[in-house]
């Protein structure tokens, strides 16, 4: 029996190809363009660079400033990329001939960037490279280069219950300003519950920022927590001593699921990370931001020990090679500063994965909670070398930072 | 500064098989790549305790340890190896019901639908299960895949020997190719008696290649689709970042270069040929050849000057009609596969059986379309115990973003998940809202962010009849812009696919290893 295909045509191919000439010769001869609304869309959330320059300075007390950043249009930067609130910045600096990044969450919210400025408010760190800097060079008309709005500690309705309980220590309250502002504008819509630690009256960053949002919008509320203040110095409504289960408890929905962000200094996440164990609640509605650079990795449990001080790094940058020493106490990243050379970086936190690097030959050490290294990483020797330690001496391939 | 043979741009898959083939033949060899991490799709990334991966659905092409597939063989060439997990049965089509359908039923779920397909591997195998759900369809579906071994041996011919010779073989032996090739998948499975309700079952995996039944060759069709139910498919141990590392480890192990966060941003022109590029504004590389992984719409209008693009390619490039571009929602769920009722790993939930109107509907984000896998039902420890991990897919064509605004896009997108996932919820009578524990949501702007191509697409360009396979393969030359210049990946002429685009960067690379041998 003949095959049933038969009744198809055989003749119809050649034109094809014809055909196909034919229709690319009706083709435009001009350029092709190179927009479209999915790439103007890409384009206007994750520029490479955004500059821009200090517009205002508010000192806010307590060794801290928070820096009004408007586009610098003459270096190429029209408008600012709009974020979600709770994103951060990456700020690039050169000190002392060390390239230097950091980052800081937005304070400002969603909507003026959309008006055309962000806001970073910088707090004093002790021994900190950039707050320092920061703190005493930036001054109104300083030129700011910093990367897209970055991170993933934002509220997700699809993922998070509708009421987010927010721990906020120190200038960990930043993000969270910036999410009451989202809240009372109607771009985020969740409930918002705010325990915010201070040690005094004195240190309570954005007092009345957050007082005027709490009595515009019935979604915020503000506790502030003070872990050091005599009685009768106390605000009305506030709590005294720290954030612990049974404050959180207090100010939760009482039969109704509820999420925990928590924003704040290292030592509050370990302290935190216990309290929040007791509410009894699931995993996925406690969500942290970024832990931060770690320092002295020496004081993990699992640092082994017989490390060298002093360790040499052979780093690969596209076609140029060079050899530096440093400390071993030293991430990767900071030796690499430390010599003048730039490494591409983002959160220096072990989860944006910007870093990604080839270790060639040598150890190094990567604290666990901060291995966010995807498992083929592992497989293949790639690290991140934000959060990772030297234990011999290195070979390695960074990209180019950009 | 050190003149390249070969400057390979853009580390996606074609991009990597192009450098890995060019190192291996002992070409020196740098391939550039925008982003810091090699793969383009085939990557992944990790949100809280999941690593997920964001492209790769099932890669055909494995085969078995006693007959390789393609994908294996070509890994195999480059030195390259990769742990496979094996997926053994192919996809589950479900239709839920409309009003008034006659046909209707309630399956396993407990949903009323018009259809309930579930594949198994093989093809006696899956001819049978065709024949069980649409009795009299068993011939029909043997015959086209007795068809497309054939085609599948044709078109190796084709690929093997140099046009026209390869071509004038394939002609004297298998007069059915320039049949197949020349009519529409659906004219191919009418001529073969296949009942309608059969062939819509059949032409599931059209969404692979992004062409209904009625656009897209059978040719084609046929032989795509018998490469993922001849010996079912596998997906690599640790996501699609691993296949991308190993390939790059071979590129280094063979003294290629890679650059990574290097953007090229133009190409150097002399004597009328490209004969450099500038990486990142500033900094410039010489080679002898070229192969080009990035999109050319982009390629002409972002890296050359005006004067330096032909006339044919910006005519071509502005001709073709650039293909689908994709939504993936990606969850990490705090419960396993089996506590939220998941059973297979990939089932196509469809708004009609019908694909043309499958892809009618896809013309809106809100289209009821939507396949959701669970990568647990292969690699079951790929996230801690007691949790699991979806990806739910869907397509748009055309400009789709234009009336969303770069502000109200995360409400957008937001909304868009919240529609898939309730898709998903009805068609599989399950829960799956209050279990997510981690979500991230990629909508073509953020497919546009990682693989710049436009809107998006990984698709690279419809492969609709008239410019469909075997035209692209027969023109592959007079397609390339340069005689150094050559270009590979999804834009060529095998269309998207992770074997499809190894497979022209090999191409590629072996074109311009022969030029190297010829002295040209």
């Amino acid at each position: 029996m003949a095959s049933p295909i038969k009744s198809l045509k055989a003749k119809k191919f050649l034109p094809m190809l014809g055909g196909r000439q034919a229709r690319f010769g009706e083709g435009s001869p001009d350029i092709p363009s190179g927009s479209d609304s999915a790439r103007a869309i890409a384009t206007a959330l994750h520029p490479v660079r955004q500059y821009l320059k200090v517009a205002s300075v508010t000192d806010r007390g307590d060794g801290c400033k928070s820096y009004k950043l408007v586009p610098d249009t003459e270096k190429g930067t029209e408008k600012l990329a709009y974020f979600g609130a709770g994103k951060y910045l990456t700020v690039f600096e050169h000190i002392g001939g060390m390239p230097l990044t950091r980052a800081y969450s937005i304070s400002s919210s969603p909507r003026n960037s959309l008006e055309g400025f962000y806001e970073l408010t910088i707090k004093k760190v002790d021994g900190g490279l950039m707050s320092n800097y920061i703190l005493s060079e930036w001054k109104e008309g300083t030129a700011v280069e910093v990367s897209a709005p970055s991170g993933n500690f934002e509220y997700q309705p699809l993922r998070d219950a509708s009421t987010v309980i927010c721990l906020a220590g120190g200038s960990g309250i930043t993000p969270f300003v910036s999410m009451a502002n989202a809240v009372n504008d109607g771009d985020e819509d969740f409930n918002l519950v705010l325990l915010y630690g201070s040690r005094n009256p004195g240190s309570i960053l954005f007092r009345d920022e957050l007082e005027a949002l709490e009595k515009q919008c019935s979604k915020i509320k503000i506790v502030h927590v003070l872990s050091d203040t005599p009685d009768d110095e106390m605000p009305a409504g506030s709590e005294k001593g720290f954030i612990t289960a049974e404050l959180i408890k207090k100010y939760a929905p009482a039969n109704e699921d509820y999420s925990v962000f928590i924003c704040g200094p290292q030592q509050m996440y370990e302290f935190l990370e216990k309290e929040t164990a007791k509410l009894g609640i699931e995993r996925k509605f406690i969500r942290r931001e970024m832990f931060g650079e770690l320092h002295n990795p020496g004081s993990q449990p699992d640092y082994p020990s017989d490390v060298p001080e002093n360790v040499s790094i052979t780093v690969t940058i596209q076609d140029e090679t060079k050899t530096v020493t440093g400390k071993s106490c030293d991430s990767v990243m900071q030796i690499l500063e430390k010599n003048g050379i730039a490494v591409p970086a983002r959160c220096r936190s072990g989860e944006c994965g910007f870093c990604h690097s080839h270790l060639l030959s040598g150890d190094v050490y990567i604290p666990p909670q901060l291995d966010y290294r995807r498992l083929a990483d592992k497989q293949f020797g790639c690290i991140h070398p934000c959060c990772s330690f030297p234990l011999s001496d290195l070979v390695l391939n960074v990209p180019a930072a950009r | 500064m050190k003149k390249y043979d070969v400057i390979v741009i853009g580390a996606g898959n074609g991009g990597l098989a192009a450098a890995a083939t060019c190192a291996k033949a002992g070409l020196s060899t740098l391939l550039l790549e925008r982003h810091n991490i090699p793969g383009g799709s085939a990557s992944s990334f990790v949100r809280g305790r999941f690593e997920f991966e964001p492209s790769l659905h099932e890669l055909s092409g494995i085969g078995t340890p006693e007959e390789k597939g393609s994908v294996e063989e070509q890994f195999d060439r480059m030195g390259v190896k990769v742990n496979w997990c094996k997926h053994n049965s192919t996809f589950r089509l479900i239709v839920p019901a409309k009003e008034g359908d006659e046909d209707s039923f309630i399956n396993e779920n407990g949903v009323r639908v018009s259809v309930d397909a579930r594949m198994p591997v093989g093809f006696e195998a899956f001819s049978r299960k065709l024949d069980e759900i649409v009795p009299g369809s068993y011939e029909s579906a043997m015959n086209a895949f007795k068809l497309s071994e054939d085609m599948y041996t044709a078109f190796g011919y084709m690929e093997e020997g140099e046009n026209p010779l390869g071509m004038l073989k394939v002609l004297k032996y298998f007069p059915d190719f320039m049949r197949l090739t020349s009519h529409t998948l659906q004219e191919g499975l009418d001529a073969l008696g296949m009942p309608k309700k059969a062939q819509d079952i059949f032409n599931t995996y059209w969404c692979y290649m992004g062409v209904p039944a009625s656009r897209f060759d059978f040719l084609y069709y046929l032989t795509m689709q018998s490469s993922y139910i001849k010996f079912g498919t596998g997906i690599p141990q640790n996501r699609s970042h691993e296949m991308s590392l190993a390939i790059d480890k071979a590129i280094r192990d063979n003294g290629g270069d890679i650059w990574y966060n290097s953007e090229v941003t133009s190409v150097i022109m002399k004597n009328g040929k490209p004969a450099g590029v500038v990486v990142n504004g500033s900094k410039e590389v010489y080679g002898e050849r070229f192969i080009c992984n990035a999109s050319p719409r982009f390629v002409w209008s972002d890296l050359f000057n005006k004067e330096d693009v032909p006339e044919f390619q910006a005519r071509m490039t502005n001709a073709r009609k650039t293909a689908v571009a994709l939504t993936t929602v990606y969850l990490g769920m705090k419960k396993t596969k089996e506590e939220l009722g998941i059973t297979d790993y990939s089932v196509f939930i469809a708004p009609d059986r019908d694909s043309d109107k499958q892809f009618e509907a896809c013309q809106d984000f809100f289209s009821g379309y939507c396949i959701i896998n669970c990568l647990n039902e292969i690699i079951p420890d790929c996230t801690p115990p007691g949790t699991s991990q979806l990806f739910l897919t869907s397509m748009t064509f055309g400009d789709a973003m234009k009336d969303v605004k770069p502000e109200d896009y995360k409400k957008f997108k937001t909304k868009v998940a919240k529609d898939m996932i309730e898709t998903c919820e009805k068609a599989l009578n399950i829960s799956i809202t209050p279990y997510i524990e981690e979500i991230e949501i990629a909508l073509p702007p953020t497919f546009s962010r990682y693989l710049n191509t436009p809107m998006g697409t990984p698709y690279g360009y419809m492969l609709e009849m008239w410019d469909s396979l075997i035209p692209r393969t027969i023109q592959y030359e007079k397609d390339q812009p340069f005689d150094n210049f050559l270009f590979c990946g999804a834009s060529q002429e095998r269309g998207d696919g992770y074997g499809c685009a190894y497979h022209t960067g090999e191409k590629a690379a072996k074109l311009t290893i022969k030029a190297f041998k010829e002295g040209k």
